[in-house]
């Protein structure tokens, strides 16, 4: 129990946060879901349709479906790349003697790089005519009957769009996984390894066990990232060709800023909401229920 | 904390609609609320007015307007012209959009004359320019074909234009010799075409995908020959279908371009310098582009090894054409509307004053005027093709091909812009694209032009 005083500085330090929280957060998403509810182009007055929005969105409309899956995809490629490719750059990390400042300040460059400097590059990469780096290397080790326009082919543009931004952020969560790998206690993996344990009995035994709640927080910070990507895919495709990299965010961008249909767009924002709830719940069930096992 | 994050990122995506929301119920007060009193009473007070515009910062009208109105200023101190410029256009739309929305237009503002902008106009937040520009005493100076290129659907205008462009078909004598092909004299010669450069080697036409617009004049050609200017102003609003016979020639024609392999591989991916550079460089054979990229095409600046085998074709006919070779796209810009709520005695006397005083000053960046009361002058470097392409201007026919973006309702415009690469790129066939299309505007068209 805190004495008076403390409880009243406790409440002037946390008050101020919390109604910034809910006006910043809160109050938009409440709007957003008012807003669903009705046929508004920014002009003209707002119609109320009630669940209109919703029923076209579930039932009647091809390109949100198509968005819905491709944000799925775009989430399991950044995910892989993030997370698996944080977890071996971190684990070689912790091998290394000399030199890993170097290598961390190296794979978190990316992050810190501008959004439209890192789309602009990739444009490059990815280009056929002028040949990009992709194309030129193929060439160069004799595939070159593999050249292609990554960006213009359906079947390779949402691995192409989903790649920039799951290597941008690979550094990030490595150093994030890196400081959870170097607090597991050195006494117990030697231990381990004088009663004959192999690396990989080491490692799934004693060392991902215990950095398993930063892996939570870490797959939470990543996904929620993933879910409402926008940028990258934004810049290098605008969603196309066709529909193959559009994603809910830039379909929901369509819809209010080009179409300016607002309560439409808004049904969108508020299924973007759900979603990310449902993500962060479904993690934390399926992780909480592994550590529990 | 962890859904405290969570939400804060859901929070960026919805952040837009909250400010729109409170942006709605702003703006108002009083000012002006009659679109057609062009004249109001009351003292020139000099002040700063902003123009929101969608043009190129360095680009001919921005620097004319920009020392019109400097020399405005020099007699009535006090006065500024803010101009905004977002030159990429979908991000302009928004911005212009948001602003409407919240109601804090500036005093002009750029628009094309979609539905959203006839909307404003409906709901009088546009002066009538045809009145303004009738009372300013200029409204005879202005090609008829650029103005009627800013008017909707029933005939009313509200939106001024700046420049005056028209679109060809560049092309190499020197590739369309090494293919052995001749300038196609119909619009059905143009797969052929391809084919035959293909062969030899050549990317037969370089096309700006990545931006869309490019790609859908394509769709816009076949149409305007076989049944003129009227045809997409009926299928916007569904009276007419692209199952009829127009649509489906047009949608197979854009179809064979595509068997034909007439872009380069890879155009939707490919931006609007590279394809100029694939052309300006050797490698395409044909680029289509308007007069506002003389300066690359006909001057010195242009590489000496194509200098001399760069020409231009207009839009070719078809065998039954409705419209004359002499009518193509001649498009006069992104227009500028003049805010209902600001306009004051100092806004008109301005643009007054710069109005007169815009073809000179336009013209002499040699660049086509709007109006027909200028000569435009020559740059020293221009090539020979660059008179030629000026004096085209006046042998423009009456009847021009609509760009097909400025007439569709936004949603059935972004699909189509999406079909059509899909088309062009064989994975829908033509069939799938007419069923989609047609589907898309019934279900938007109608409501958005009621």
């Amino acid at each position: 129990m805190l004495p008076q005083r403390s409880r009243l500085s406790v409440l002037v330090f946390l008050l101020p946060p919390l109604a910034l929280y809910g006006i910043a957060v809160l109050l938009p998403i409440f709007q957003s879901l008012f807003l669903s509810f009705f046929d508004w182009d920014g002009i003209s007055p707002m119609l109320f349709v009630g669940l209109d929005n919703y029923v076209r969105m579930f039932t009647g409309d091809t390109v949100f479906w198509i968005a819905f899956r491709n944000t799925l995809g775009y989430v399991v490629i950044c995910l892989v790349l993030q997370l698996g490719g944080a977890l071996i750059v971190a684990s070689l990390l912790t091998l290394l003697r000399r030199g890993r400042e170097v290598v961390k300040t190296l794979y978190i460059l990316p992050a810190v790089i501008s959004t439209v400097a890192i789309a602009f590059l990739f444009q490059r990469i990815y280009s056929l005519d002028p040949e990009g780096l992709i194309n030129q290397v193929l060439e160069f080790v004799g595939l070159g009957n593999l050249q292609q326009a990554w960006l213009s082919d359906v079947s390779t543009v949402l691995v192409a769009v989903s790649v920039p931004e799951g290597w941008r952020f690979t550094g990030l969560y490595m150093l994030i996984i890196y400081a959870a790998l170097l607090a597991v206690p050195t006494e117990l993996e030697e231990a381990a390894k004088l009663d004959g344990a192999s690396w990989w009995q080491t490692f799934w035994r004693i060392r991902f066990p215990y950095i398993r709640p930063v892996w939570i927080t870490t797959t939470i910070i990543a996904t929620t990232n993933a879910l409402r990507g926008f940028d990258i895919p934004y810049l290098l495709t605008n969603g196309g060709p066709g529909q193959s990299s559009e994603l809910l965010t830039t379909y929901m961008y369509k819809t209010a800023f080009t179409s300016t249909n607002y309560g439409y767009a808004s049904a969108i924002s508020v299924f973007v909401v759900v979603e990310c709830l449902a993500a962060v719940g479904l993690i934390f069930l399926l992780l909480r229920r592994k550590a529990d096992a | 904390m962890r859904t405290t994050r969570t939400r804060l990122t859901i929070a960026a995506t919805v952040a837009a609609f909250g400010l729109l929301l409170s942006g709605c119920s702003a703006g108002g007060g009083s000012g002006n609320t009659d679109p057609t009193n062009v004249d109001p009473d009351g003292e020139i007070t000099p002040r700063e007015i902003s123009w929101l515009l969608s043009r190129p910062a360095d680009g001919g009208v921005i620097t004319a307007m920009e020392q019109i109105a400097d020399e405005y200023a020099a007699d009535h101190p006090g006065f500024a012209l803010n101009l905004i410029t977002t030159p990429d256009r979908p991000s302009y739309i928004q911005k212009y959009e948001t602003l409407a929305a919240a109601n804090k237009l500036p005093e002009l503002f750029d628009t094309d004359a979609t539905p959203f902008a006839q909307k404003l106009a409906k709901q009088g937040k546009m002066m009538d320019a045809d009145a303004l520009l009738k009372d300013l005493g200029v409204y005879d100076d202005y090609r008829p074909a650029a103005l009627n290129y800013q008017r909707f659907d029933d005939g009313s205008l509200y939106m001024v234009p700046f420049e005056f462009q028209l679109e060809f078909f560049w092309y190499n004598k020197a590739l369309f010799e090494q293919a052995g092909v001749e300038i196609p004299k119909t619009l059905d010669d143009i797969p052929a075409m391809c084919t035959k450069l293909r062969d030899a080697g050549i990317t037969p036409i370089a096309l700006d995908g990545q931006d869309q617009w490019p790609l859908e004049r394509y769709m816009a050609y076949y149409p305007f020959r076989t049944a003129g200017p009227d045809y997409v102003q009926q299928l916007k609003k569904g009276d007419a279908k692209l199952s009829d016979a127009t649509g489906e020639q047009a949608v197979q024609w854009l179809s064979d371009l595509g068997s034909a392999g007439c872009f380069q591989d890879g155009f939707s991916s490919t931006g609007y310098s590279d394809a100029q550079a694939s052309f300006t460089s050797g490698k395409a054979a044909v680029y289509n582009i308007g007069t506002w990229e003389l300066n690359s095409l006909a001057t010195d600046a242009l590489d000496p090894s194509v200098r001399d085998d760069i020409d231009y074709f207009t839009l070719p006919v078809t065998a039954d054409s409705v419209t004359a070779e002499n009518e193509y796209v001649s498009p006069s810009g992104i227009g500028m509307a003049v805010n209902t709520k600001t306009y004051d005695p100092l806004v008109r006397d301005f643009l007054s004053f710069a109005l007169k005083r815009y073809p000179e000053v336009y013209a002499a960046t040699g660049a086509l005027s709007p109006t027909t009361n200028v000569e435009t002058t020559i740059p020293a470097n221009a090539t020979p093709l660059y008179q030629r392409a000026v004096d085209q201007a006046n042998d423009v026919g009456e009847q021009t091909a609509m760009p097909w973006d400025t007439q569709l309702d936004p949603t059935s415009n972004t699909r189509l812009q999406q079909e059509l690469t899909l088309l062009l790129q064989g994975e829908v066939d033509p069939d799938e694209f007419i069923t989609t299309m047609d589907g898309v505007i019934a279900e938007n068209g109608p409501k958005a032009f009621k």
